[in-house]
């Protein structure tokens, strides 16, 4: 971190290939396809503004808030919502042998139809939903992707679970 | 946790692969040049198709210098142009900071901080040359254009409307009509609230 603050680009690119899947992840339930040039542009923004980062402070949220912005913007300009296709992994297998102690909790179409119904939300509650779960975001990094307080991903997470039993069910 | 939660936890996304990162950074000085034509190249393009501007042009880059068009503009302070510029310096450690000689090479007093070497010209207008520090710039409102300073030395002439200015360490400050250009490994820039767009190149150029 020392070393990519002071200009080390090989120090930075390490630094990054570490945060790469969760920046694309965040990224892709925002931009969709548009995803990988939401990453580029992000990494390289946080590259010109590394010298402002705060030594000390928790880095991933503050790069989570970069890209997502990103991501942000260029959805905004293609000005479309992200066609997303989330599948739950194993799904179309023959014969599903995923039946793991984590991925039994529901069956196999349940997941799917769970997913859907996450997808099927309006994008304030699928997002907050697919950080917290999905991508296993804290509090904290959520907020910053999100570009919001903490209190609100509280008050968000709550009423998006709602919505998605009420979607489910 | 609710059986939802769980339920939601459990769900094994089958993410698509991650595409690994090309990252083209801007290397603080070899190398910048190709950067820098790059974004020319994109800005031109952009002015040639005015409809793709908002996608591409919400970013600039010279030398040192980042421009950045944001909704709306970040807190910032008012401070006199020549508040906060640093220590007072001598030619030579000037020249050490910028890894060339600060020009003109007759001016008055000079200032250095964090790598940025500063003085008052008459106006008053701030010039600042900087070799290896960076700067970024925010603006809302107002126009950012590339203009030629001399022939192949391009330039970015930020007017119409205060933007704000961060330079490392200080909180940051709105800033007047700015030309920024760069040569020879130094970013040049000269600030003013009235500067006015001839009188910058005509000062740029007497500089060159």
């Amino acid at each position: 971190m020392r070393r990519a603050q002071r200009g080390d680009e090989r120090a930075f690119t390490e630094l990054m290939r570490m945060h790469q899947d969760i920046a694309f992840r965040v990224a892709y339930l925002v931009a969709g396809t548009e995803a990988e040039e939401a990453v580029q542009d992000g990494f390289l923004k946080a590259w010109r503004a590394l010298w402002r980062f705060r030594t000390g402070a928790p880095f991933r949220p503050w790069l989570l808030r970069i890209v997502a912005n990103e991501a942000r913007n260029r959805r905004r300009a293609a000005g479309r919502r992200a066609a997303l296709v989330l599948r739950a992994a194993g799904e179309g297998v023959s014969g599903d042998a995923a039946s793991s102690p984590e991925t039994a909790v529901l069956a196999a179409e349940d997941r799917a139809r769970l997913l859907d119904a996450l997808e099927q939300l309006p994008d304030d509650a699928r997002l907050v939903l697919a950080y917290r779960y999905l991508l296993d975001l804290s509090e904290a990094e959520t907020a910053a992707a999100l570009g919001v307080r903490r209190g609100t991903v509280k008050s968000r997470t709550s009423r998006a679970l709602e919505r998605l039993r009420e979607a489910y069910d | 946790m609710t059986d939802l939660e769980r339920a939601l936890r459990a769900l094994d996304v089958d993410w698509p692969s991650t595409p690994d990162v090309r990252l083209e950074l801007a290397p603080r000085r070899r190398g910048r040049l190709v950067v820098a034509v790059a974004f020319v190249a994109a800005v031109a393009a952009a002015f040639a198709v005015p409809q793709s501007r908002s996608a591409i042009l919400d970013f600039f880059h010279l030398g040192g210098v980042s421009v950045e068009q944001v909704e709306t503009l970040p807190p910032a302070q008012e401070r006199p142009l020549a508040a906060g510029l640093g220590a007072v310096v001598e030619d030579a450690e000037a020249t050490r900071v910028l890894g060339a000689a600060f020009l003109p090479r007759r001016h008055s007093t000079l200032y250095e901080r964090d790598g940025f070497v500063s003085t008052v010209l008459r106006g008053p207008v701030l010039l600042s040359e900087f070799g290896s520090a960076y700067l970024i710039k925010k603006f809302a409102t107002g126009t950012v254009e590339w203009v030629e300073v001399a022939p192949g030395v391009r330039g970015l002439w930020i007017a119409g409307a205060p933007h704000v200015v961060f330079f490392p360490d200080t909180s940051p400050r709105l800033a007047g009509n700015v030309l920024v250009w760069e040569q020879g490994g130094v970013t040049f820039r000269l600030e003013g609230t009235g500067l006015a767009r001839q009188s910058a190149l005509n000062l740029a150029r007497e500089l060159l």
